[in-house]
């Protein structure tokens, strides 16, 4: 990382993120804290960019502002009495004791990964990404696609089972 | 691979005109103080893209040529009162929208309101930064520039949801989750299309896939035509045009999730919906037709005005479908997405999957590709037409002449040869 | 799991202030998302208190009143009030007066099938399109009244005992020429909706009404054709010389909103035989018979009824002898037609909702009088 601008970046979208972040947990309105979190999402996929993992940034902006900051919209809408006031919560303590073990857990690894700067093509990477994940890393590669296929049955068994109407909505 | 073209680097060749402000930069660094030029570079791209793309493309053909030609098509004039043929017509709407009080109706979110609009404009702009206007014209020669696209073209889904649901009115908030619910159903076979396109090519660079057009002689649109028609369906329900205006329907819920806005708010949603369809246009130009390049008449035409042209001719297309079709219901459209687009998708790869490993492995002639365009039509046509079929789709059962009777008289049953299905 | 999603139905007004109500009317729509599940008609906001206005006034000064109930199909709302007039009073027409009755009945139900065949299609979505087209051919027809009578849309042309003034020399080659005309319109505009996937989509299976159903909501016009009833008053109760005209009534078959576009189309091609034959047979003589101004029809009532552009267009009157109604009372067709619309309605969705609206093709000016 060097220049200004490189700089300059990294910090304003530090703050834009935390700031979001933040706004996640502080917001009482659930909509408001959804648009938050995907403005969140997207100071990750800037991250991504000053990294040069710009495949990683744009399947992070598809995937998560895309697809399933939608799926939260979706089960916000669903979701009952969605505009109340969501000043306290019994879930608070338990929540921050699970932020904090996180934070922990993720301060130990950066500190103890040795982090070496490779010097190679950021061009390559998305050929390279793709080779590994089909060679070296194919069993967990396709066990991921398993999970999310048995992730949709289960929501559409979910779905049929309430309502058999559903069926004949779509026809 | 290298840039087969004849441009030049002086600056008085038009053909490319980065040389022409590459130039001008240059000049400007050695008189001017370090650091200006970047204003300089900022300003000549703001009047130069306004000059060659914004007021031909979005102004003249985006809401002009668009509500003359509707026009023509409803027989009407269309506008023709301010300015040579009407000419004006866009510069007077603006000036009265931005005349115009933006209310905010009570009860609504006003900070998500007051923001839908600017996060609607600025994925517009942004995502002409990875179109190839030329060899060297291009703002940003990003790798995984597809995707960029693809990512880009999301957010305003996310915009207009925003704007319905803050408005507080019912029509808004009907708007917004339709868009929401249609957003995931258009994008999966919206991806699948174009992945048969990169499979292919090898490449989600935008500028190596028109080289690569322009290397083997063959625009992709005769090697994937069934991609291509997925593409155009499945972005015409992301742009919100007619047949698939779903979330704006005018007939149903007044204008969707625009219903509160007014004034330039209104103006910023109404016009860069042009400015998205000319990105979608762009794009499909590119990665279909060719982009910039013309089986060699690319040498003495500007490439960017060829590119130009073929994003007219694609938003032509959008303005001969808004002035034709009526509109599918939200579920119709789902159903379509589901059932149809995304199996065809799904058979396009597999088609394409296979030829890309023949043409490899095989290491067979180029003249190959042209043997694949002509089994890819044959099979897109067929594809279409069976893949209909076994849905039940049977034109031919649906009876489109009224019965006849001379006698008045009570009920007469319909006869079991006319019975027709959906 | 299940319980705890739970969607909330809530109401959605749909009108008075809509691109998609046909005027001020209003239908207050219980949705549960896109799913109808009730569908209350709000009525009035065009109240203009008609029928008991016309009880102040004389026969003739009448005649207005009925140009502005259904404003789209002036003409047949005129000759029904004649006709109930005549009844009531034992007038009689010559057969030119009546031959004119029927081609101007017929070019109206020609103008207002454009418009009902139009607005249809904006209401499924077609932006515009076709309803700028049908508006083209409808000026035709308007402008042929225009040269009648003087007026476009309130044409005010039938009298008591037949028709105001005599057809105009330009009258007969003008229409002859419009019916050259239409025919390929109503080819193109079939061509451009009939074969459309999309339009057969949004309408096929809509809005279906069983014929039991139709016939016990006192239905007519194509409403109940379309769910395959062979009515039609100018075949089952012949007035003004309709049994000389040989005509064909156009039935649907299922009853859906398709099939009430279809048999419009098709009446739209009948109107034009019927008025190709009474333009062929139009006999000479008066066009009208003298009555007397100040008209004090004998005690008694009288219903007469036509087949309006929208179904059976009754007038109702009642006589105390007087030189103006005791009663008047108009059955208006689009009234009753829309008492059909919650059973079209409820289990569709909203976008349905306003497909079935539009293949009902209600007047608001009828509905509230």
């Amino acid at each position: 990382m060097e220049g200004f601008g490189v700089n300059f970046a990294f910090w304003t979208l530090s703050a834009v993120t935390l700031g979001a972040a933040g706004g996640v947990v502080v917001s009482r309105n659930l909509l408001h804290a959804v648009l938050f979190l995907i403005l969140a999402f997207i100071g990750v996929a800037g991250f991504f960019v000053l990294l040069s993992a710009e495949f990683i940034a744009m399947a992070q902006v598809i995937i998560y502002v895309g697809a399933i900051s939608v799926l939260v919209l979706f089960a916000v809408l669903l979701t009952p009495r969605a505009g109340r006031d969501n000043g306290e919560t019994a879930m608070a303590l338990p929540a921050l004791l699970l932020a904090i073990a996180v934070a922990t857990v993720f301060i130990f690894v950066v500190n103890d990964t040795n982090w070496t700067t490779v010097a190679k093509s950021p061009e390559l990477a998305t050929a390279e990404l793709g080779t590994a994940l089909l060679s070296t890393w194919v069993l967990p590669f396709e066990l991921a696609s398993v999970l999310l296929t048995a992730a949709l049955v289960g929501a559409i068994m979910l779905v049929r089972s309430r309502e058999e109407e559903a069926e004949d909505a779509l026809a | 691979m290298a840039l087969p073209t004849l441009v030049t680097e002086h600056w008085y060749d038009l053909r490319d005109l980065s040389n022409l402000s590459r130039e001008i930069l240059e000049g400007a660094d050695k008189i001017l103080p370090h650091g200006i030029v970047y204003v300089l570079a900022a300003l000549i791209g703001f009047v130069a893209s306004f000059l060659i793309f914004v007021l031909p493309s979005q102004l003249i053909v985006g809401v002009y040529g668009e509500r003359k030609l509707i026009g023509r098509m409803q027989s009407r004039y269309g506008p023709n009162r301010v300015g040579p043929f009407g000419l004006l017509q866009p510069i007077a709407d603006a000036i009265k929208l931005m005349q115009k009080e933006a209310l905010t109706p009570k009860g609504a979110d006003r900070a998500v309101m007051y923001l839908a609009p600017i996060i609607f404009v600025a994925p517009a702009v942004l995502l002409f930064a990875v179109i190839p206007f030329g060899p060297k014209m291009i703002l940003a020669d990003i790798n995984p520039a597809l995707l960029y696209f693809l990512a880009v073209s999301s957010l305003p889904v996310l915009a207009a949801f925003m704007a319905g649901w803050s408005a507080n009115n019912k029509y808004s908030l009907f708007g917004a989750m339709r868009i929401v619910a249609m957003s995931i159903s258009y994008e999966v076979p919206l991806v699948l299309a174009l992945l048969g396109v990169v499979l292919f090519t090898g490449t989600t660079s935008l500028q190596e896939m028109v080289l690569w057009q322009k290397h083997f002689d063959i625009w992709i649109v005769f090697l994937q035509p069934l991609a291509l028609a997925i593409y155009f369906i499945a972005v015409s329900a992301e742009l919100n045009r007619t047949p698939t205006d779903i979330a704006e329907a005018e007939s149903e819920i007044v204008a969707g999730y625009l219903t509160e806005y007014s004034g330039m708010k209104w103006g910023l949603f109404y016009g860069m919906d042009i400015g998205y369809a000319l990105a979608a246009s762009a794009f499909a130009a590119t990665v279909f037709l060719g982009g910039w390049s013309m089986f060699g008449l690319d040498k003495w035409v500007p490439p960017w005005m060829i590119i130009i042209g073929k994003t007219h001719l694609f938003y032509f297309v959008f303005i001969w479908t808004r002035g034709t079709l009526p509109r599918l219901r939200i579920d119709q459209l789902m159903a379509f997405a589901w059932k149809f687009m995304l199996p065809v998708a799904l058979l396009n790869l597999v088609l394409v999957a296979t030829e890309r490993m023949l043409w490899v492995e095989q290491e067979l002639d180029d003249s190959y590709l042209y043997i694949f365009a002509v089994v890819n039509i044959w099979a897109a046509l067929g594809a279409i037409w069976a893949w209909s079929r076994f849905l039940g789709y049977r034109p031919e059962r649906n009876p489109v002449r009224a019965r006849l009777v001379n006698e008045a008289g009570g009920y007469v049953p319909v006869p079991e040869a006319a019975k027709g299905g959906k | 799991m299940t319980d705890a999603i739970k969607t909330e139905p809530f109401v959605l007004n749909i009108g008075p202030q809509h691109p998609s109500t046909h005027g001020v009317f209003r239908i207050k729509v219980t949705v549960d998302g896109e799913k109808v599940l009730d569908a209350e008609m709000v009525m009035g906001y065009l109240h203009r208190s008609m029928e008991k206005l016309a009880e102040e006034r004389t026969y003739t000064q009448n005649i207005p009143f009925t140009d502005r109930t259904d404003y789209l199909s002036s003409m047949a709302n005129n000759l029904g009030y004649c006709l109930a007039v005549e009844k009531l009073a034992g007038i009689g027409v010559p057969a030119r007066g009546d031959a004119i009755r029927v081609i101007m009945a017929e070019l109206q139900r020609l103008a207002s099938h454009c418009m009902a065949v139009g607005a249809f299609t904006n209401d499924t979505g077609a932006w515009q399109t076709p309803v700028m087209w049908a508006f083209r051919e409808r000026e035709k027809i308007l402008d042929i009244f225009e040269m009648t009578c003087g007026a476009r849309l309130t044409c005010n042309y039938m009298r008591i005992g037949g028709v105001a003034f005599d057809l105009p020399a330009a009258f007969e080659p003008a229409v002859r020429k419009l019916l050259r005309e239409l025919v390929p319109f109503i080819d193109e505009m079939e061509g451009l909706l009939v074969g459309n996937e999309i339009f057969l989509a949004r309408t096929r299976g809509v809005g279906v009404l069983t014929p039991e159903q139709a016939t016990n909501a006192s239905l007519s016009g194509p409403l109940l054709r379309g769910s395959g009833i062979a009515w039609d008053l100018r075949k089952a109760d012949p007035y003004c010389g309709y049994e000389q005209y040989d005509f064909d009534i156009p039935i649907g078959y299922q009853g859906d909103s398709f099939d009430r576009f279809i048999v419009r189309i098709e009446e739209m091609r009948q109107s034009i035989k019927i008025i190709k034959q009474a333009l062929d047979g139009l006999p000479g003589g008066p066009h009208s018979t003298q009555v007397p101004l100040a008209l004090r029809p004998p005690q008694g009532e009288a219903y007469a009824r036509v087949e309006g552009s929208r179904g059976e267009l009754g007038y109702y009157l009642v006589s105390d002898d007087g030189p103006s109604p005791y009663r008047f009372h108009i059955r208006a067709p689009s009234f009753i037609n829309l008492s059909a619309l919650k059973e079209m309605t409820v289990g569709g969705t909203v976008a349905d909702a306003i497909v079935v609206l539009g293949s009902i093709d209600v007047v608001v000016g009828e509905i509230d009088r």
